[in-house]
């Protein structure tokens, strides 16, 4: 890898690292001086929904087959379904998610 | 987000690898593909473990990969990659409310993907606050050796496992969707939230189908968000709970 590259690649991974690393630091320092004078901060409501909004758009995202096809749809609607199925009975994570797989897996091999 | 259940006598570090085998299993076949893929456009294996190890994002490693290979000029690079991870931004200022000023938080921010995001976004506020730390840990680190082992396994040994496996490297990402659902679920318990996120999934879900998938996530949260403004303004304030 030439000497560009490496400052290329230097340069990603420090900006990338920056990006999550500063609004921390941005809203420590607005917590720490709420903290101080004993009040409660008052947080935008954009924050507070920009998260779960953020968790909504990566599950519509990832939800996309890699192959736009009716077999892949029908697994991923199976595998879905089943996830939250299951995740109304259990409330839990890891039950869920696995049922998901292997439901998703199961009507890709049976649908080819 | 907060009825997902944590057994009280647990330990944080095991909670948290527990919390993280849905994201094993997502990240390992991303990351499988993503060394083959970079050992395709020319890059070594040690270099292409480095990169995973040190960018650590998806979706702009792989647009680095690809524009390296197709002679993009490399500041372009940079800004390009550094846009598609410019959504991250969002993501401390969420979680930092349940961490302290500890300054051991500080590389630990490294970790904070999307996925690991969602995670601690829900699980944070229900952990004690003296198990928090060890809990995002424990997550963070196994979500982090996932995704660098992944890329080595794909860097070595991509196209034999991809081929002798190919169901499995096409099922476990559904990890990744099946575990957002969960996180997602718990919220659409109203008026105001419920057409909140069914619009930022469904937004999302279409641009990347148009096209965008870059784009996807930050507008379609985006676009939520304007919902939720929108559904405040016009409902009342005790249907809103």
């Amino acid at each position: 890898m030439s000497q560009e590259m490496w400052l290329t690649l230097v340069s990603i991974a420090v900006g990338t690292y920056l990006i999550r690393l500063l609004p921390y630091l941005w809203m420590r320092k607005k917590l720490a001086k709420h903290e101080n004078n004993e009040t409660t901060p008052d947080l935008p409501d954009w924050l507070t929904v920009s998260g779960p909004a953020m968790i909504a758009a990566m599950l519509g995202s990832s939800l996309v087959p890699v192959h736009l096809t009716i077999p892949s749809w029908t697994a991923t609607v199976a595998g879905l379904l089943a996830t939250l199925l299951v995740w109304s009975r259990t409330r839990s994570m890891g039950l869920p998610t696995l049922t998901g797989v292997v439901v998703f897996g199961a009507v890709k091999v049976v649908l080819g | 987000m907060n009825t997902l259940t944590v057994t009280p006598d647990f330990s944080p570090w095991r909670q948290g690898l527990k919390d993280a085998l849905p994201l094993f299993g997502g990240y390992i076949p991303v990351a499988i593909s993503f060394g083959l893929i970079s050992i395709q456009a020319g890059f070594s294996v040690f270099e292409t473990i480095l990169i995973s190890t040190f960018i650590y994002a998806g979706a702009s490693q792989f647009l680095f990969v690809a524009m390296v290979a197709s002679g993009a000029p490399l500041p372009l690079v940079v800004l390009m990659t550094l846009l598609i991870n410019a959504r991250h931004m969002v993501y401390a200022p969420n979680i930092a409310r349940y961490m302290d000023s500890d300054k051991r938080w500080l590389p630990l921010m490294h970790g904070l993907t999307d996925q690991v995001f969602a995670l601690a976004l829900v699980r944070l506020p229900q952990l004690p606050k003296a198990h928090r730390m060890a809990w995002y840990t424990s997550l963070g680190l196994l979500a982090w050796f996932s995704w660098i082992g992944g890329t080595a396994l794909g860097a070595l040994a991509g196209d034999t496992l991809t081929q002798r496996w190919p169901l499995v490297n096409e099922a476990l990402p559904f990890a990744l969707p099946a575990l957002f659902a969960v996180l997602v679920a718990p919220r659409c318990n109203s008026m105001l939230w419920t057409p909140t996120l069914i619009t930022a999934a469904a937004l999302s879900m279409l641009s990347k189908i148009a096209g965008y998938p870059n784009a996807a996530i930050p507008l379609a949260a985006l676009a939520g968000t304007i919902v939720f403004y929108a559904m405040k303004a016009i409902q009342p304030k005790e249907s809103q709970k």
